[in-house]
């Protein structure tokens, strides 16, 4: 009993640790997105500073391309607009894999009374009374 | 998360010597962790202000010559001399591979742009920086707070075999009982310990003589009940009247005298006398389980322990009436004397022998009650159920005197009884 409790327990760990790892990937790539976001709001207000006379380049690749300004302050502003999409998406996604990662660990935490209570005796004796 | 388990699992209970250290280490140290975050991150932001400020110095030196003459880099390791030429014509990463040619006043202005924006970041980390070293120092002071046993001390219990109190569900208190007596034993213990601590040894005293009093008093009740012992109502269930009938009377007292054990040398009728205002609530009295227990206030009826709302148990409500009527023995209770409250007090009083004893005593009693005035007249009080109470329908009358209460119980006002008194 305490064997099949036992690796019951292993998969559940898995499964949770696998969940932690996508949670800290989609926080890492909101992250990027949050900093890619800072940058395009400067890049916007300098490019209100400017006016006609200063040409504007855009770097694609090695090669730096003339843009005209009101084009460029368009293109900027719809990359902001994405990148807003973006992080929304990411924000439901990690809340989803929050409430996912939470009831994993209810799942492991029962696992885990059940384990010590089912641990053959010698070990510690549980005191504390779990159920709730 | 295990060790943290097994650990609780092995100890059992919390100790208190170890327990509040760690936890107030491991705050600490977190605290700690992030206001060297923010020092590295301040850092980080200052030497960027540095440079843009040196940029800044470059840009306004730059157009003051045509061309300067320079050592241009070549590759990693290689210099050659050479001329920087158009020296107001700049060309400026905006951010996100975007770039603008402008003049170096334009730049400047760009610079200054940038710079705002640095501040703004460097006051933010300075804002959580303060924030958390306030906190750190908070759980410095509360750890020596709970800590030390000088000035003050966090009290703690510590509480052994919680399941045996709790079951899951409150129970509440039986009737005639005391406080547990671990719990008095406690606060005598906590008291010697803590002795020097004035504020809360002079709390805890207050509330122990508070007890040692309701003690008392309830030991004076308990003897005043064994000598006065009027016929006690046997509890029928809800909705019932019991009309006085001698029959009725015998059993009761039958069942009384075979359940206290004791002769109660008492005649019936001087059993039955009221010389105080306390004896009123020895009249309202139910038997539960064969014990006669007084009721939390004669205006309340059995018929709501069956209700749902919080406490109104018997055993509550006599436990509370206890230390009230232990606590006022000389509350005038108005109502109560003309309220007739529940589902079965036989009060039979020996009517018109009694009332010139009650007349001085009824003092107490706001002028409600009658005076120089034959019992039976009196009746109506206590039979008198005042129609706002909710307990009103199940109540019934008390039969005080023989004759009149051989009619069936009549509800009306106190104030309609007064009037009736006075015509």
């Amino acid at each position: 009993m305490a064997e099949a409790i036992q690796k019951k327990l292993q998969s559940e760990l898995e499964k949770y640790q696998q969940l932690q790892k996508d949670v800290s990937k989609s926080m890492s790539a909101r992250q990027k997105l949050e900093a890619q976001l800072t940058e395009n709001n400067i890049v916007k207000e300098e490019l209100a500073l400017l006016d006609i006379q200063n040409t504007v380049y855009k770097l694609i690749g090695p090669v730096l391309v003339k843009q005209d300004l009101d084009e460029a302050k368009a293109t900027v502003s719809k990359r902001l607009e994405y990148i807003n999409g973006e992080i929304q998406r990411y924000e439901t996604l990690l809340k989803e894999m929050e409430r996912k990662s939470e009831q994993h660990r209810e799942v492991l935490s029962s696992l885990q009374h059940v384990n010590i209570f089912c641990r053959p005796s010698g070990l510690s004796r549980p005191r504390v009374n779990y159920a709730r | 998360m295990t060790y943290l388990h097994d650990q609780m699992a092995s100890t059992g209970k919390v100790k208190r010597s170890k327990d509040l250290p760690q936890g107030a280490e491991r705050l600490k140290e977190e605290h700690r962790k992030v206001v060297k975050d923010c020092r590295s991150q301040i850092e980080h932001w200052n030497k960027v202000e540095k440079d843009y400020e040196s940029l800044q110095d470059r840009l306004r030196t730059l157009p003051d010559k045509l061309s300067y003459d320079i050592m241009v880099p070549f590759g990693p390791l290689a210099f050659m001399p050479g001329k920087l030429v158009h020296t107001n014509e700049l060309t400026v990463l905006l951010g996100d591979n975007w770039f603008a040619k402008c003049s170096a006043k334009q730049a400047d202005t760009l610079v200054e742009h940038r710079k705002k924006h640095v501040k703004n970041a460097l006051d933010d980390l300075q804002k959580v920086m303060k924030n958390f070293q306030n906190k750190d120092d908070f759980t410095d002071d509360l750890e020596k707070l709970a800590g030390d046993t000088e000035d003050f001390v966090d009290i703690r219990e510590e509480v052994i075999n919680e399941e045996e109190f709790t079951k899951g569900k409150r129970l509440a208190h039986k009737p005639n009982s005391k406080p547990k007596q671990e719990y008095l034993s406690d606060l005598e213990e906590d008291t010697e310990k803590k002795e020097g601590d004035e504020e809360r040894t002079t709390g805890l005293l207050s509330e122990e003589e508070l007890w040692a009093r309701l003690d008392e008093l309830e030991c004076e009740e308990e003897l005043q009940d064994e000598r006065y012992r009027h016929a006690v109502r046997i509890n029928t269930g809800k909705n019932t009247t019991l009309k006085f009938s001698e029959r009725n009377e015998q059993k009761v007292q039958a069942k009384r005298k075979k359940k206290s054990g004791k002769s109660n040398g008492l005649s019936p009728h001087e059993s039955y006398k009221i010389t105080s205002p306390a004896d009123i609530y020895r009249v309202f009295v139910d038997l539960v389980n064969g014990e006669p227990i007084p009721r939390k206030s004669i205006l309340k009826s059995r018929s709501r322990e069956n209700s749902v709302c919080s406490d109104t148990s018997e055993s509550s409500t006599a436990d509370f009436e206890e230390r009230r009527a232990a606590f006022g023995r000389s509350w005038s209770h108005d109502d109560a004397t003309h309220s007739d409250t529940s589902d079965g007090i036989t009060e039979e009083e020996s009517p018109t022998g009694t009332s010139p004893r009650t007349n001085g005593r009824f003092e107490a009693f706001t002028g409600t009650v009658i005076e120089k005035e034959p019992l039976p007249c009196s009746i109506p009080y206590l039979t008198i159920a005042p129609p706002a109470l909710p307990t009103i329908p199940e109540r019934k009358l008390e039969e005080v005197g023989p004759e009149a209460l051989q009619e069936p119980p009549k509800r009306m006002s106190k104030f309609k009884a007064t009037r009736l008194h006075q015509t």
